[in-house]
């Protein structure tokens, strides 16, 4: 880990917290709304506009809000780095909870965090779309979008104490439970001029012109704590973040148990089977969490999921948040690129993680190129073009599935290949023209594979295998625990999860082996190391 | 939450009703965007439940027949939504009401979709003597 300092602790910088707000809601001339009174006396430099959200939401009736959905309120907490800046931006946003409760103050943990570090961090008030409501996440991606939005007010404002502040260049957007499926969204609509959000909606201008918009912020990366999925579905279809995407769940997830934030996670930046070379320069990362529960990331919530007893300690928890999100900040908006591997693997963070917590991690980097993606069809395995090749199993059934690995329950589009073998010895062997395979202009070689509950696996053991790669006569061989644990997946929910663990096989150390990354000629996944298995592939590739 | 953890839906009504001044722009940007013009009506169905929806973070899609409305909303008796083109009437009455946590397991109810009684309009405006939805949904 050499000099890096743990993202997880504060830095050097001194902040102020401020409450921002909307004037004249008057919440404590109404008894329910006790908690929201913080928001009666904002800043009087931090005073917000109020925003017209009909065409894409009403308001519950959970809690008698002093306003209708055509006025509602910017409110919020953000944290200011002391200093001249310009500091980046980091914008974080709660979910679904009792509106009662305010949420909001939740993620301030985080904020300080991020502030201390050179980075303006704001929680925002979206209290007013939570109670028994559904599909209303279009609407809290607008409403966020809407507070980034008079952040770059505030920062073009001469007068203002923001002015000349913020780096607009550098903004990460932060979602937790429906407000990680919202920051979905918010950078689905951010380029876009106009949406009509339902059938029951007509099109609404975000342009500016009926208020919303315009956005098409530099969204450096959407991050997602525990997100939903598809509540909100656009009209064009299940929404593809067009940004860097960020995802992390707790597998003690007892309300989103079904981890459906993989499949945000697997439509964005999939592979176009057109011009599958060809990379829209985003890269995904996720990191589970073995033992983390929903409620624990927001600090406010109470111990919603499993019991006490099975799950991280909130403390814990945080400390996870702090770390992850820590260093997806410093890799991104501070630019501070060495924390970009915490990204690519989890273990470079293992030092600042709390002691015992294991975890799983897959990331996807921008330039690669698939020997196997998997996603021609579901057919017998094949080598993905445009690297030519053949793939062939000896004493293994090799077969491409719609598997929904995670027991989403939801509708599955991507496809996994399924490995199984009964004894010792089997192989599937991926050889390749190595004029084909760019190997020598990556880093690594990676795969995304992991274990399942099914009855070839030991329960509660590690699975394992052995990567061979060949140029000639020569090949590096790799037990893949060398590069990863392959852990049993965390059985609470029904079938455990199928959650794949990317294994980064640095190119370097096929060389310090003899294999001329010029000449690849092969990649076996050779079963020799337990007599029988089930493992699924996500894919093969070289990269960086 | 699993399926047997759906809502309980008990009636259904639809009542057409004055538009809200929100509603009113919508109209307007429904016949400037979109070059429909509408009766001057908003159209709510209210689906009444045994128990309202938690709020938590996973919930369950209502579905007439096999069209998911896009969102609900909840009054004190159970859930509903607003229709503004009734030609959604036309379309699906009579369709099932079903919730779905997925999209791809579904829960029945003995529901279906009734029609509204349609509104006398003038020039392509509803009279005023329709209900106002804050009193439909109280």
């Amino acid at each position: 880990m050499g000099a890096l300092a743990n993202p997880g602790l504060p830095g050097s910088l001194s902040f102020d917290t401020v409450i921002y707000a909307s004037a004249g809601s008057n919440y404590g001339g109404v008894p329910a709304l006790s908690q929201y009174t913080i928001y009666d006396t904002p800043d009087p430099a931090y005073v917000t506009p109020r925003i017209n959200i009909s065409v894409f939401a009403n308001l519950g009736i959970g809690a008698p809000w002093p306003f209708p959905n055509t006025s509602v309120p910017l409110n919020g907490h953000v944290c200011i780095p002391r200093g001249r800046g310009p500091f980046p931006l980091a914008v974080f946003a709660h979910g679904n909870h009792d509106p009662l409760s305010n949420s909001t103050p939740g993620y301030l943990y985080l904020c300080s965090l991020l502030a201390s570090q050179g980075i303006v961090a704001a929680t925002i008030d979206v209290n007013f779309l939570n109670g028994g409501n559904f599909g209303e996440n279009d609407a809290r991606g607008i409403v966020h979008l809407e507070h980034v939005k008079q952040f770059r007010t505030w920062n073009s404002t001469a007068t203002h104490p923001l002015h000349g502040k913020i780096d607009l260049n550098r903004i990460l957007i932060v979602g937790h439970s429906r407000g990680g499926e919202g920051v979905g969204h918010a950078s689905f609509f951010n380029p876009l001029p106009a949406i009509k959000p339902d059938i029951f909606s007509p099109t609404v201008p975000l342009d500016g012109s009926a208020g919303l918009g315009p956005y098409r912020f530099a969204l450096k990366c959407i991050a997602a704590i525990a997100p939903t999925d598809r509540q909100y579905t656009p009209i064009t279809g299940p929404t593809v973040v067009p940004d860097s995407y960020f995802l992390i769940h707790g597998s003690r997830d007892g309300d989103v148990s079904t981890f459906e934030g993989y499949n945000t996670f697997n439509r964005a930046h999939a592979v176009d089977l057109a011009n599958p070379t060809v990379s829209d320069g985003k890269l995904k990362a996720l990191l589970w969490v073995l033992g983390a529960n929903h409620n624990q990331f927001n600090s406010t919530w109470p111990i919603f999921d499993p019991s006490p007893a099975t799950t991280m300690p909130r403390a814990d928890q945080e400390q996870v948040a702090k770390v992850a999100l820590g260093a997806l900040a410093q890799a991104l908006l501070l630019d501070r690129v060495e924390y970009m591997d915490v990204l690519r693997d989890h273990a470079t963070a293992v030092a600042w993680m709390p002691a015992g917590a294991t975890f799983v991690s897959q990331y996807q980097d921008p330039e690669r190129v698939y020997l196997q993606h998997e996603q021609e069809a579901v057919a017998p395995p094949q080598i993905s073009l445009p690297v030519q090749g053949t793939a062939a199993a000896d004493a293994v059934t090799a077969t491409r599935v719609l598997k929904d690995l995670v027991n989403s329950f939801a509708p599955i589009t991507t496809i996994t290949l399924r490995l199984e073998w009964n004894a010792p010895g089997a192989r599937l062997l991926l050889q390749v023209s190595p004029v084909t395979l760019p190997a020598e202009r990556y880093k690594v070689l990676a795969l995304r594979v992991g274990q399942s509950t099914e009855p070839k696996n030991a329960p509660n053991r590690d699975q394992d295998f052995t990567i061979e790669v060949s140029s000639g006569s020569r090949t590096a061989s790799f037990p893949g625990s060398s590069v990863h644990r392959l852990i049993y997946p965390d059985v609470v929910f029904g079938a455990g999860k199928i959650v794949m663990q990317t294994l980064r096989l640095p190119i370097a150390s096929l060389v310090e082996r003899g294999v001329d990354p010029n000449d690849i000629r092969s990649v076996e996944f050779l079963f020799d190391r337990r007599s029988s298995g089930t493992l699924y592939v996500g894919d093969v590739q070289v990269s960086n | 939450m699993r399926a047997s953890d759906a809502p309980q839906a008990t009636g259904i009504e639809v009542v057409a009703t004055q538009p809200t001044k929100a509603d009113r722009a919508t109209l307007a940007m429904f016949e400037s965007t979109e070059r429909k013009t509408l009766p001057g009506a908003a159209y709510i169905v209210k689906v009444r439940l045994k128990t309202l929806p938690e709020p938590t973070s996973r919930g369950f899609a209502l579905y007439v027949g096999d069209l998911r409305i896009p969102k609900y909303w909840t009054y004190r008796q159970g859930i509903w939504f607003k229709v503004f083109d009734p030609q959604f009437f036309v379309e699906h009455k009579g369709e099932p009401i079903r919730f779905s946590l997925n999209d791809t397991e579904f829960v029945k109810t003995r529901l279906k979709l009734t029609v509204p009684k349609m509104a006398k309009t003038k020039g392509g405006r509803t009279a005023a003597r329709l209900p106002a939805q804050e009193d439909v949904l109280k």
